[in-house]
């Protein structure tokens, strides 16, 4: 029964995981970079639709429990996340000389910059936005599913933003662009590519689902200055897990890892061997799994380092697609 | 300028971002002793800032051994300050769920055990990967570290901490009761502030000598290595890996070396600030800490060890610069004053601080503040004496100016 719960739980942070790890996918493969203010950009996002739906209020109508105005905050959200990362680009990442580890430590210090003019803003401490707790839906509680009609919200706006997504890159002029580029930069500049056109595209792709991400995490737990940099090493963990710079690759690791992630208190259900402590010293009589739920990130980091080690290129390969 | 014409051949060699640092450090000091004087700043703060400021410096010079040499990118510097922080607060500490109550010297070796156990487990796995692999992992894997400090309880006390850590000294003859046997001197400079020196200032003074040990024996190891053929390999690995295992290096075991290495130093400095700071929490492993010391590093100059003694000091100069901001009071309104703090936090400040530097000095000076001088074609080395003339080889294509 409780299995039901988990996956369900899975499958809404699996939808957060999933439209961050796009965003860093897109810009590890076409800024050619380790963006580690990817996470703090989320953040941005989700402080945007906050101040947007505390100005605006609940505009009454919507779906889901969710006013029609929280839809505007959350447009408005990934707008200001897009606006601030595009910004970031050209005054910091556009004009600097020091090849990708250099950028990747820049990055660091925006990540900083961001995280410290939120908490400047709106201090250190945890807020929600300014919507009445809903009660879990009730038909699905019989089946040990306890989830809210603002989870399905979730599930259901990640899947419509990454099929929008597929059908850019598989569809339309831009999305071949895109998927040269991210194939190899050289051929796609020689063969008349405007890259700095792409390369704005990928920033603008990116730092929005980021911000869709950004604000659904705050509908998900609470918004603080550093969920999304706590964030990060997760999103990593999926990108990894599905090959970086491939944009498919991100949604199926970002899918495992948010499943791996929320599917963690199983381990300490199962025991295995009851009886083997009474054959062998020093052992407990349950050896269960006993790792609980405050190490569900640290599987996430092993399982990223274990498949650097085993694939690098991720179980979704090299090069195939953007 | 003035100071430029000043006679010495010392000051002649230095080349102008040298001369402006030395400037720098010469006023930074002038204002401490002037603060100290005032009795503005307590001589025993003082000294607590000093050793967090040496502390700094070690744990540089042991990114740096392992960055500046060899071109490791390690972000897992939290977890090997935090082991070796945890080693000795764990021998040593009177509320440690393990051991406890051990002499300091015990804890410090097992500490350096822990790391080196530590470094090579974190190693083994990353030290194959590309770099910006090996920051991702290394930063994943130092979470991992810092997740089972804070969540086995029966090992580590988890959120709790360590506390009832002994000073350093404890056990050791004379050193043992040199704070107390030490009398307590008034020295009156200014009328009316006189600065008292206590036992607490003796212990702190004896904790910076112990800092000024631990990073001058570190120093002096890495430069004697950074010299050394070993070193050589270490630098050729960093210029082009390739390179070195063409010509017979087993380039992953010398990385290993490397990183065990710097790690060991980091582990001192986490045993130091076990014993200065005399509690020890899993907060102490929180990332920040690996990005202040990236930012020291970065800041002084890949390579060099001046340069991350010079990060370090700046490091701990915007750490404990920033928490004067909290006294500071702004006038407000004209006739009855009040007086209102910042009407900001200033945590936020010191991130917003660091992060800008990182911006700064990766924009406009990547090479860092000080990056090594006696290098000829980078990174192999000339080593020995200084060039005779100022304005000579490669220094003022790195200075980027010319001396006149």
């Amino acid at each position: 029964m409780a299995l039901l719960e988990y996956l369900a739980n899975g499958l809404v942070f699996s939808s957060i995981i999933v439209l961050g790890s796009i965003g860093l996918s897109l810009i590890y493969s076409i800024a050619d970079f380790a963006n580690f203010a990817h996470g703090d950009t989320m953040t941005v996002g989700a402080y945007g639709a906050f101040v947007t739906f505390g100005a605006i209020g609940g505009i009454t109508g919507g779906i889901l429990s969710l006013p029609l105005g929280f839809f505007i905050a959350l447009l408005v959200g990934m707008v200001v996340a897009v606006v601030v990362a595009v910004i970031t680009d050209r005054i910091i990442y556009e004009p600097l000389d020091v090849g990708s580890i250099g950028m990747l430590i820049t990055s660091i210090g925006v990540a900083f910059v961001y995280r410290a003019i939120i908490q400047m803003g709106f201090g250190a401490d945890f807020t929600r936005y300014d919507l009445p707790t809903l009660r879990p839906i009730e038909w699905l509680i019989p089946y040990g599913i306890r989830i809210t009609e603002h989870d399905v919200a979730i599930v259901i706006t990640a899947a419509v933003l990454v099929v929008g997504l597929h059908l850019l890159l598989q569809h339309t002029d831009l999305g071949r662009k895109m998927r040269a580029m991210a194939d190899n930069p050289d051929l796609a500049r020689v063969s008349g590519i405007r890259t700095d056109r792409v390369k704005l595209v990928a920033w603008v792709i990116g730092a929005g689902l980021a911000g869709a991400g950004g604000v659904f995490l705050g509908l998900f737990n609470q918004l603080a200055p550093r969920m999304g940099f706590n964030l990060l090493l997760i999103i990593f963990a999926a990108v990894i897990l599905g090959g970086i710079g491939s944009v498919y690759g991100a949604v199926l690791g970002g899918f495992l890892i948010g499943m791996i992630n929320q599917l963690t208190p199983i381990l300490s259900d199962i025991r295995l061997l009851t009886d083997f402590g009474s054959y062998v010293p020093y052992v407990p009589d349950s050896v269960g799994i006993t790792i609980g739920i405050e190490y569900a990130n640290a599987i996430a980091f092993v399982i990223m380092v274990a498949v650097l080690l085993v694939r690098p290129n991720g179980i979704a390969g090299d090069g195939e697609g953007a | 300028m003035s100071l430029r014409s000043a006679p010495g051949e010392f000051w002649g060699n230095l080349t102008k971002p040298e001369q402006g640092v030395t400037v720098l450090i010469g006023a930074f000091a002038f204002l401490l002793f002037i603060g100290l004087v005032t009795g503005w700043l307590g001589p025993t703060y003082f000294l607590y800032v000093v050793g967090l400021a040496g502390m700094y410096a070690l744990l540089s010079f042991g990114l740096n051994s392992q960055w500046g040499f060899t071109g490791l990118i390690n972000f897992s510097v939290a977890a090997f300050f935090g082991v070796g922080a945890y080693g000795a607060a764990l021998m040593s500490g009177n509320t440690s769920p393990i051991a406890g109550d051990y002499l300091p010297v015990f804890g410090l070796v097992v500490a350096l055990i822990l790391a080196a156990v530590l470094a090579v487990l974190i190693g083994v796995p990353t030290l194959r990967l590309r770099a910006d692999y090996l920051a991702i992992a290394s930063l994943g894997l130092a979470e991992v570290v810092r997740l089972v400090v804070l969540n086995e309880r029966e090992w580590t006390n988890g959120s709790a901490g360590v506390r009832g850590i002994p000073s350093f000294f404890e056990g050791w003859p004379l050193l043992a009761t040199f704070p107390s046997a030490m009398p307590g001197l008034e020295i009156l400079i200014i009328p009316g502030s006189p600065i008292v020196l206590d036992s607490s200032f003796w212990r702190a003074l004896l904790n910076v000598a112990l800092v000024l040990a631990l990073a001058g024996g570190s120093y002096a190891v890495l430069k004697r290595a950074h010299r050394s053929p070993w070193g050589r390999v270490l630098r050729t690995i960093r210029s082009d890996e390739d390179l070195a295992r063409a010509l017979g290096k087993n380039t992953y075991s010398f990385k290993m070396q490397s990183f065990v290495l710097g790690s060991l130093i980091m582990a001192l400095a986490g045993v130091f600030y076990a014993h200065l700071n005399l509690y020890v929490s899993p907060g102490d492993l929180d990332p920040i800490t690996t990005f202040y010391v990236w930012v020291a590093v970065i800041l002084g100059g890949s390579g060099s060890n001046r340069g991350a003694l010079f990060g370090g000091i700046i490091v701990v100069a915007i750490r404990e610069g920033t928490r004067f901001l909290n006294e500071i009071m702004i006038p407000v309104g004209i006739s009855p004053v009040r007086y209102v703090p910042l009407p900001f936090d200033v945590a936020p400040l010191r991130l917003l601080l660091i992060g800008v530097i990182i911006i700064l000095v990766m924009r406009f000076r990547p090479q860092g503040v000080l990056p090594p001088q006696r290098e000829l074609i980078w990174p192999s080395s000339i080593d020995d004496a200084a060039p005779e003339r100022p304005d000579s080889g490669v220094r003022d294509v790195k200075a980027g100016e010319d001396n006149e």
